[in-house]
């Protein structure tokens, strides 16, 4: 296990530092060393299928420790980002041509992915606030890449919001170690059966509403990474300013470690019973609810690309959390599938923008008419991509949201129960028409001047072809990714 | 064992004031440096000699004033944190003060009074009673405002000035809450769960409350508690081996270190705990802490920025306090320990950057990241020790009182909690600010005339290195140290 561990998080981490040799300052020779590390990274998250268990590696002092754990869902969400960091990784490469520092890049492209890992393997709670911080601290000298001012900006907002996101956790920590107990993470929760009963004598019901104010600073923090509001204003500051490599990973990879966090605290630490139909639960599904509305509205109204896609992500990491805040088991499996359909699509997309940006020479999409003809390639994923996003079958995506609204129905017995689907329905209509238009406008609107726009090379179409070939294999194959959240049974 | 105590005060007041009848000439400077190094070493073994061989109620009696009153030092647990905090530091300030001191001059009165300065520090750590105390906190007040006025120009003079005229009505204020601990207590000296005498007070609760308070803002004067930090910010005119030591360290944690005492040692932490005092001594320490951290984000001046934060950290201290129990306590102290090693590091980068390149405004230092990478790179470490991520020793301390000011179960606990979490937040955005700014240049920065600028000698750079080492270990492995801290917390040392 310890093996595993440094495979995964150190492994990375020194390798990521290693770039700023000056060996590496060749690019050719660079980007070999790069892809062998997220391949070799690749190939130890297939390895962790074979572990099973947790482990104290460090004591920080009596009540803080390091603590390791290889489960199903961390290991679901680690297969998600080394699946991720290896294609947009390769997709860098190309990309990156037309930026400067490129060592640096790759530096912190990998020191990312290390924290990122250690997010999925903690087995506890410090271990968990402490990578996320690291993950926050690393990841933003990826959005201040261009070193423009107004990218410094986005980065110091970005970092600004995370901190304080992971600050809200650490409260919650704090609430929980005093009142709730050990913080190790156990299938179903640790805190007390007498906690659980609906008669309290006032002394537990103190502790019982220390715990439930504990548990919502968490899920506002965490969801701060997330974007769920009222802490999701960084994510469309720093997502156009990044280059899209970056934005790619942040959207389709970094916010996804915010729904893991969330999902530690609320299934492997307070347990579904206990927050099932507390107010927590209800200002929750409330915040989700409205996250999803206004992350679609504004999408809609955004004519910059990659802004219109944060915003777009804004929303539909909410639809994930809107499966954790139904505490059974279909909306789980609902989040969790949507969580890997959402990375895959979000980052076809950001990749699409990336390459309409390096190859069309525009950042708005009211720009695009006509760069469908010059460009077929790229519009084809983006097409396959909002398709399945918008939650047509057979591509992944719709299988999501069909367990979220079942699950929904199933779960609330007072207005949230259709509240929730009617809202994902109002906002699956606003998708079609923010992502259609890019299709619409890119095939069939005529240019309006000639440009000298064209197809991007092979290194940044492979990537996308393959997630959108896996889009719709998923799609087609359900089954295939059902059988990796099984665990979501012993959760809810 | 007494004897051994009494060297280790008597010995560096000796040695700095010999340091001038040595004249040594503006030629001599190394001889003179080491004079001075020599003296700090050997006063930091026979402190850590005395440390580890300490056996409390040994005590020494030097003079007796009154039949109530005489002066005391003995060494007990409490002593011995604060004891090995100054003797670990100071070396590596005067190491530091090597070079730093070149450009500022009149070296032999520096270093006279730093020297004087640890003798006093190490007096006061070894206080066995308040009259003790209080004689040695005035010495300290006086020995340190040439240190403060050492430029000489108006503006050092002023906040020397100032200084002075803060600390000695914050003492005398305290003095007047001493008196109440001579009517209704059995002694002044300090024994763990105080020394009031519960017949003598009867109904008059409130009455020896008012006097904690007066003690409490009165010796809260160097701990910098709002309203009365406004010295600190100014006194950064002093050096850095001054502002780093004196006022991140070893002068401040003084004042902290008072309000220890008289908390748990002379009034007594049951006594306090749950009255209105206590209330007051937490809403001013959460205040302070918010203030202090929003005034730094503020602050574009780098030194002041971080004159600022101490204000903010010394109140995380006090919180830790000001919990009255044992958990709170530990808590403190270990905060104690980790700010006073963060803070002299980040105090020494800044002054690096002053010294080196004449620059004090954050946005000045504008990609130098590149230039001084050691410098940076242990100010990289200081800030996330500072701001409280875990793996870096600030996470320990901080962990440690977010739990108490919880465990507490007051309001004012979870106020504390809120204040924690806002001014961590607060802490972030104003050291990472600069550590961006200097890594991170903004596009077409040209760097070409930062070139001149390199890294310090080693004398500067050692105690950088070390500090940034230390921070690390604690952070990975503290274990041991809030655990021992535990045990000195509830006096089973």
């Amino acid at each position: 296990m310890l093996g595993l561990i440094t495979g995964l998080i150190v492994f990375p981490m020194i390798t990521g530092v290693l770039c700023l040799l000056p060996v590496f300052q060749d690019d050719r020779r660079r980007n070999l060393f790069t892809a062998s590390v997220l391949g070799l990274n690749f190939i130890f998250v297939l390895l962790c299928f074979a572990q099973e268990g947790s482990f104290d590696l460090l004591h920080l002092s009596d009540h803080l420790s390091l603590r390791f754990m290889f489960d199903g869902a961390g290991r679901f969400f680690l297969l998600l980002a080394g699946l991720m960091f290896l294609m947009v990784g390769i997709y860098s490469f190309e990309y990156m041509t037309h930026e400067h520092n490129r060592p640096r890049f790759y530096v912190f492209y990998l020191l990312t992915l290390g924290a990122l890992n250690g997010v999925c393997l903690a087995g506890n709670y410090m271990t968990l606030y402490c990578f996320f911080e690291l993950m926050s601290l690393l990841s933003m000298p990826l959005v201040l890449h261009s070193q423009t001012e107004e990218s410094i900006s986005a980065a110091k907002k970005y970092l600004l919001y995370s901190v304080f996101g992971a600050s809200l956790g650490l409260g919650g920590f704090f609430l929980f170690t005093v009142y709730g107990g050990s913080t190790n993470f156990v299938t179903g929760g640790v805190i007390a059966n007498e906690l659980h009963q609906l008669q309290l004598s006032s002394e537990l019901l103190f502790q019982r509403n220390m715990l439930l104010i504990g548990a919502f600073l968490a899920i506002v923090g965490f969801g701060a990474k997330a974007g769920m509001m009222p802490l999701h204003a960084w994510l469309p500051t720093a997502h156009p300013v990044a280059p899209a490599c970056a934005s790619a990973v942040l959207s389709g990879v970094i916010t996804k470690a915010g729904v893991l966090a969330i999902m530690r605290v609320v299934y492997f630490l307070y347990g579904s019973s206990f927050l099932c139909s507390t107010w927590v639960q209800y200002a929750w599904l409330m915040l989700i609810l409205i996250t999803v509305l206004v992350g679609s509205t504004l999408a809609y109204k955004e004519k910059i690309l990659k802004k219109r896609l944060a915003y777009s992500s804004v929303s539909q990491v909410s639809y994930i959390l809107f499966g954790l805040a139904g505490l059974n088991t279909w909306s789980l499996t609902g989040a969790l599938l949507h969580a890997a359909a959402h990375s895959m699509i979000k980052d076809v997309l950001f990749m699409g923008a990336g390459s309409i940006i390096m190859h069309g020479h525009t950042e708005r999409a009211d720009k695009i008419d006509g760069l469908g003809l010059k460009m077929p390639v790229t519009f084809a994923c983006i097409t396959v991509a909002s398709l399945g996003l918008i939650g047509i079958p057979p591509l992944f995506g719709y299988i999501s949201k069909w367990y979220l609204c079942t699950g929904s129905l199933i779960a609330h017995h007072n207005f949230f129960g259709w509240l929730g689907p009617v809202v994902l329905l109002i906002s699956a209509l606003l998708t079609a028409g923010y992502l259609f238009t890019l299709t619409i406008n890119g095939y069939l609107k005529k240019e309006e001047t000639e440009s000298d726009a064209h197809e991007a090379g092979f290194l940044m179409l492979a990537p996308m072809l393959i997630l959108c070939t896996l889009i719709l294999i998923c799609g087609l194959f359900p089954n295939l990714v059902t059988q990796l959240i099984e665990f979501v049974n012993t959760l809810a | 064992m007494n004897y051994l105590m009494m060297i280790a005060i008597a010995f560096p007041i000796i040695w700095g004031a010999c340091l001038p009848l040595l004249h040594y000439k503006e030629a001599d400077r190394s001889s003179r440096n080491k004079y001075a190094l020599t003296g700090t070493l050997i006063t930091s073994a026979l402190v850590l000699l005395n440390v580890f061989t300490f056996k409390s109620n040994a005590g020494f009696q030097l003079i007796q004033l009154t039949d109530k009153m005489s002066i005391v030092f003995d060494v007990d647990a409490l002593s011995c944190v604060f004891l090995c905090l100054i003797a670990i530091l100071w070396p590596l300030a005067v190491l530091y003060a090597w070079e730093y001191m070149h450009h500022e001059g009149k070296e032999n009165k520096f270093f006279s009074f730093y020297l004087m300065t640890y003798g006093i520090v190490i007096g006061l750590a070894c206080s066995a009673n308040l009259i003790t105390f209080y004689l040695l906190y005035e010495c300290l007040t006086f020995a340190t405002i040439p240190l403060v006025m050492h430029a000489m120009n108006r503006r050092a003079i002023k906040a020397g000035r100032k200084y002075f005229m803060y600390s000695i009505a914050g003492a005398a204020t305290a003095f007047v809450g001493i008196m109440f601990l001579v009517n209704y207590g059995t002694s002044l000296d300090f024994i763990y769960g105080g020394t009031l005498d519960l017949v003598k007070i009867g109904s008059q609760q409130n009455l020896i409350l008012f006097g904690y308070i007066l003690t409490f803002f009165g010796f809260g004067v160097k701990a910098a508690v709002f309203p009365f930090h406004g010295w600190l910010p100014s006194a950064g005119v002093a050096p850095t081996p001054v502002t780093a030591l004196l006022h991140a360290v070893a002068v401040v944690k003084a004042g902290v270190f008072a309000i220890m005492r008289v908390t748990y040692y002379s009034f007594g932490a049951a006594f306090l705990s749950g009255t209105w005092a206590q209330s007051i001594v937490l809403s001013f320490a959460c205040f302070t802490i918010v203030f202090g951290s929003v005034c730094a984000w503020k602050q574009q001046h780098l030194k002041k920025r971080f004159a600022y934060s101490t204000i903010s950290n010394l109140s995380y201290i006090l919180l830790g306090v000001g919990m009255m129990n044992a958990q709170g306590l530990c808590a403190g102290l270990a905060h104690m320990l980790i700010h006073g090693i963060m803070k002299i590091c980040l105090f020494f980068c800044v002054g690096v950057v002053m010294e080196k390149t004449h620059r004090e405004y954050v946005p000045e230092i504008e990609g130098m990241g590149r230039v001084m990478p050691i410098t940076f790179g242990c100010f990289t470490i200081g800030s996330l020790s500072l701001s409280g991520i875990p793996l870096f020793a600030g996470f320990i301390s901080k962990a440690a009182l977010g739990t108490a000011a919880v465990s507490s179960g007051l309001p004012l606990g979870l106020a504390g909690l809120c204040a924690l979490l806002i001014s961590a937040v607060l802490t972030a955005a104003y050291t990472f600010e600069i550590v961006i700014k200097a890594f991170f240049p903004s596009k077409g920065f040209n760097t070409r005339h930062l070139r001149e600028f390199k890294d310090p000698s080693w004398q500067m750079k050692t105690p950088l290195i070390v500090l940034s080492v230390l921070m690390i270990l604690i952070g990975l492995h503290g274990t041991e140290l809030m655990n021992l801290l535990s045990k000195i917390a509830m006096n089973l040392m």
